[in-house]
């Protein structure tokens, strides 16, 4: 894949989930996807991935992905941005993550994400420090 | 100047081979001048002087450090690395962090680092009061 073919799929990736549009989240996704994150060290398969982002839905008013930053390598993406939720109550809060992904003919095969849980809950601008 | 991408790969190991054995002036050197280092965890920006300040006071509050497991991907300009950092305290304690830095890099050195780890594995890692512990440790004339 391309650098520009590798940004898009990044792109669509993460302006699906925003929409809360899980059939394009499942195009995305490699068959043998494997997710793994570092709050639990565990990797989920393509579809536990998708039940959780399904279960998850109502969770929040709205998650946005913003101040992404691309980079690109050969077989993959490396994603850094600010994950902000909008809680029921009108509640912002904000997250710095990056994801690391390995893409293969178009679809993401591996994705490795990096947050810190200290952050959930908290308002954007504040530290864990 | 562009950096390939063994150069990129090279740069990267040396400069965790360097944290990882403690070799402060090793790491001045693979610093630019005008280096930041960013963390996920307090979300503030420090420079490569100020970081390098503080490992004195920070090696000791661990018997050792090892940056395991690394995987590195490169791009233009620098690189990412995942890694395992195994921490073994004064007390025997032995504990794992999961960690993603991501390493801009030019003419041979470091520009800016920012890191993304879970501060909620902390506690796990240390294995109890790090402090405590350390100051157990002086107290006791281990350290």
């Amino acid at each position: 894949m391309t650098d520009s073919e590798l940004r898009a799929l990044c792109h669509r990736f993460l302006d699906a989930i925003e929409r809360q549009d899980f059939e394009t989240v499942a195009d995305v996704y490699h068959p043998e996807l494997r997710f793994w994150v570092n709050l639990t060290g565990k990797e989920l398969s393509r579809d536990e991935s998708l039940s959780v982002l399904r279960e998850g839905a109502g969770r929040h008013r709205r998650r946005t992905y913003d101040d992404r930053t691309i980079n690109t390598f050969d077989t993959g993406f490396l994603a850094r941005y600010t994950c902000t939720v909008v809680t029921h109550d009108g509640t912002r809060t904000a997250l710095w993550a990056c994801l690391v992904a390995r893409c293969h003919e178009g679809r993401i095969v591996r994705m490795d994400e990096y947050l810190d849980s200290g952050k959930f809950g908290r308002p954007p601008g504040s530290t864990g420090g | 100047m562009t950096m390939t991408d063994g150069e990129i790969r090279e740069l990267c190991n040396r400069f965790f081979d360097a944290y990882q054995d403690r070799r402060i002036e090793e790491l001045a050197q693979i610093y630019s001048n005008d280096c930041i280092v960013w963390h996920n965890v307090f979300g503030r920006e420090t420079t490569g002087r100020e970081n390098l300040a503080a490992l004195p006071d920070s090696y000791p509050m661990q018997r050792r450090r090892t940056y395991n497991d690394r995987i590195v991907d490169t791009f233009d300009g620098g690189f990412v690395i995942r890694y395992t950092l195994h921490g073994v305290q004064h007390s025997g304690h032995q504990g794992a962090l999961w960690i993603c830095i991501v390493g801009l890099c030019r003419d041979g050195r470091i520009t800016r680092i920012d890191e993304y780890m879970d501060s909620g594995k902390f506690a796990a890692w240390r294995g109890g009061s790090r402090a405590a512990v350390y100051e157990g440790e002086k107290e006791g004339g281990k350290a």
